[in-house]
């Protein structure tokens, strides 16, 4: 709804939003900043905010466990593994629903996102027992297949979204053009799906990376990603605020910076689509 | 062959995704629906034995605790999280300056894991250090905030570290819906002299129903499948004051060696989430077919 808004309105209500803004950012905010302080000034009474001794030593702490790095390459392949796998699925089962839709397209695809709906804890038990007996437990390629089949119906579905606003009239000059289907599919399609493509890996990757019910649950000590390394962490009430501070930093950053520069992607990506 | 393998490729190549989601979702859920009416303790059991399993889930004290939980924080957690997020997404169609940036701002704890947001949220709940010692600083010594350890009220600080995550999701979606709405009726209500609040109480906010469905929807779903929330604040506890049914099936499965409980937990938190869903899919079904 636009409507003419006074110059000292718009002032008055950008001032309001930004203001909610911060009070959303502080949790955030606040984990940064105590990442930059020693325990003692972590747990402070009364709270300091921005004055205390900046010190990087909770960063090299924790670089220096010898295990933060494993943890890190954990989540850095199985979110990685499980997208590529994921759109090499997905993205021929999207595009078959979205260029030679049947009459059962739609109800395939709903089908598909409700099972997104379900609870995990349904099928884990399952999962589970299975990995003992193939040998998959606390292993990356298990996490990275899990993964890859939860997130299935998701990107199937964000990557139909997408197709379905190329037009297909464009597909039909390629043909009368004389294009066979490989050449329609790798300079019709592909070229005009990258942005989709793109979000849809996007969101995709920070699922995996955020992932924790099934990496605590599937995972002991050896495919273990940052989740876990936080979780584990975090046991001791208030025993390293600031160590574990600078560790969720870094675990939160690639999210941060790679959201704030794909803003378009991250809004439609965490809306399934539904905000363009 | 050539030919044939053309005309049935987009069957060919949805297939995949179609029997990866049959067998993982619907085979283990059927797997799940019978060991729960097994007797299975440490190692499934295959025998059929009835109901047993549902009769002492319905008859444990800490089954009833969780899906108490379960009701307060899926009401406050989606009554809250809808209205927050309509009055943020009214603020935010108020022409701001640089909206992209806060939009995304107001994503953010959408797009971060909880296992790591927990982290300054049991900072701020923390009695001892976050928002009682803040304010007792600032010179109000009698006041006191520790729903955090309080048995009776930890649901609580799960709920609102819920609504801090998913009220910009919902913002999300209802500023989309708030540009979608026909801007000429509302300017001839406007002509008409009809105040703001009412243009927006009697036109705006009943012609965006569809997306209060959807966001009730995922919001309803997240309420029954949350589970790194309640790991990431409270573990469950004080005791199991907060444990919700996912944490119930969680440790009935992994700390209690109990798989007959676990699955027959997971079936019943199954069959909420069917009621809820089921119907609602329906209804999409129904309209687009029509």
């Amino acid at each position: 709804m636009a409507r003419a808004v006074t110059t000292q309105r718009k002032a008055l209500n950008t001032l309001a939003a930004w203001t909610v803004g911060l009070l959303i950012f502080f949790p955030i905010l606040w984990t940064i900043l105590t990442s930059f302080k020693t325990e003692a000034a972590a747990i402070a009474d009364p709270p300091v905010f921005l004055f205390f001794d900046w010190t990087t030593e909770n960063y090299s702490a924790v670089m220096q466990r010898s295990d933060y790095a494993q943890f890190l390459w954990n989540s850095i392949v199985i979110a990685g593994g499980s997208t590529v796998l994921g759109l090499i699925v997905a993205i021929p089962a999207a595009w078959s629903m979205a260029f030679v839709p049947s009459k059962r397209t739609k109800d395939i695809l709903l089908w598909m996102l409700s099972t997104k709906m379900l609870p995990a804890v349904g099928v884990l038990y399952p999962i589970y027992l299975l990995f003992i007996r193939l040998g998959l437990l606390d292993t990356k390629i298990g996490l990275t297949l899990v993964l890859m089949l939860i997130n299935l119906p998701i990107i199937v579905w964000m990557l139909y979204t997408y197709f379905r606003e190329i037009p297909g009239e464009i597909l039909e000059a390629a043909r009368m053009d004389g294009a066979s289907l490989r050449d329609e599919i790798l300079y019709v399609l592909t070229p005009m799906a990258v942005p989709g493509i793109a979000s849809t890996l996007l969101l995709n990757f920070i699922l995996a990376w955020n992932e924790a019910f099934w990496t605590l649950n599937l995972t002991a000590a050896k495919a273990a990603p940052l989740t876990a390394f936080i979780a584990s962490y975090s046991s001791p009430e208030g025993l390293f605020y600031a160590k574990l501070s600078a560790a969720s930093t870094m675990a939160i950053a690639p999210i941060l910076i790679m959201g704030w520069f794909s803003q378009k992607q991250l809004v439609r990506g965490l809306t399934f689509g539904a905000v363009k | 062959m050539a030919k044939w393998f053309e005309t049935h490729l987009p069957k060919i190549v949805l297939a995949p995704s179609f029997i990866a989601i049959l067998i993982f979702v619907y085979g283990f859920i059927a797997w799940t629906a019978w060991v729960s009416l097994t007797r299975s303790r440490l190692l499934p059991k295959y025998e059929i034995e009835g109901f047993i399993q549902y009769e002492r889930l319905f008859d444990s004290p800490r089954w009833d605790t969780a899906m108490n939980n379960l009701y307060i924080f899926g009401a406050l957690f989606i009554g809250v999280s809808m209205i927050l997020g309509l009055v943020l997404a009214i603020l935010l169609d108020q022409q701001i300056r640089v909206e992209g940036a806060i939009r995304t701002i107001y994503l953010y704890p959408m797009a971060l894991s909880m296992i790591v947001t927990g982290t300054a949220w049991k900072w701020i709940l923390n009695p001892g250090l976050g928002l009682e010692a803040m304010v007792k600083g600032w010179g109000f010594e009698t006041f006191t905030f520790d729903w955090l350890v309080n048995p009776d009220m930890a649901i609580y600080t799960v709920v609102m570290a819920a609504i801090w995550q998913s009220s910009g999701f919902v913002m999300a979606l209802f500023l989309a819906g708030l540009r979608s709405v026909d801007t000429e009726i509302i300017r001839a209500a406007q002509i008409d002299g009809i105040p703001t609040w009412r243009v927006y109480v009697s036109i705006i906010i009943p012609s965006m129903a569809p997306i209060f469905l959807s966001a009730f929807i995922v919001l309803a779903h997240l309420a029954i499948k949350a589970f790194d929330l309640v790991i990431a604040l409270t573990g469950g506890g004080p005791g199991y004051a907060t444990d919700l049914p996912a944490t119930y099936m969680y440790a009935m499965a992994f700390s209690r060696g109990d798989i007959g409980q676990a699955a027959s937990s997971a079936m019943i938190m199954m069959l909420v989430v069917f009621a809820i869903v089921v119907p609602y899919l329906y209804s999409e079904l129904r309209a687009r077919n029509d």
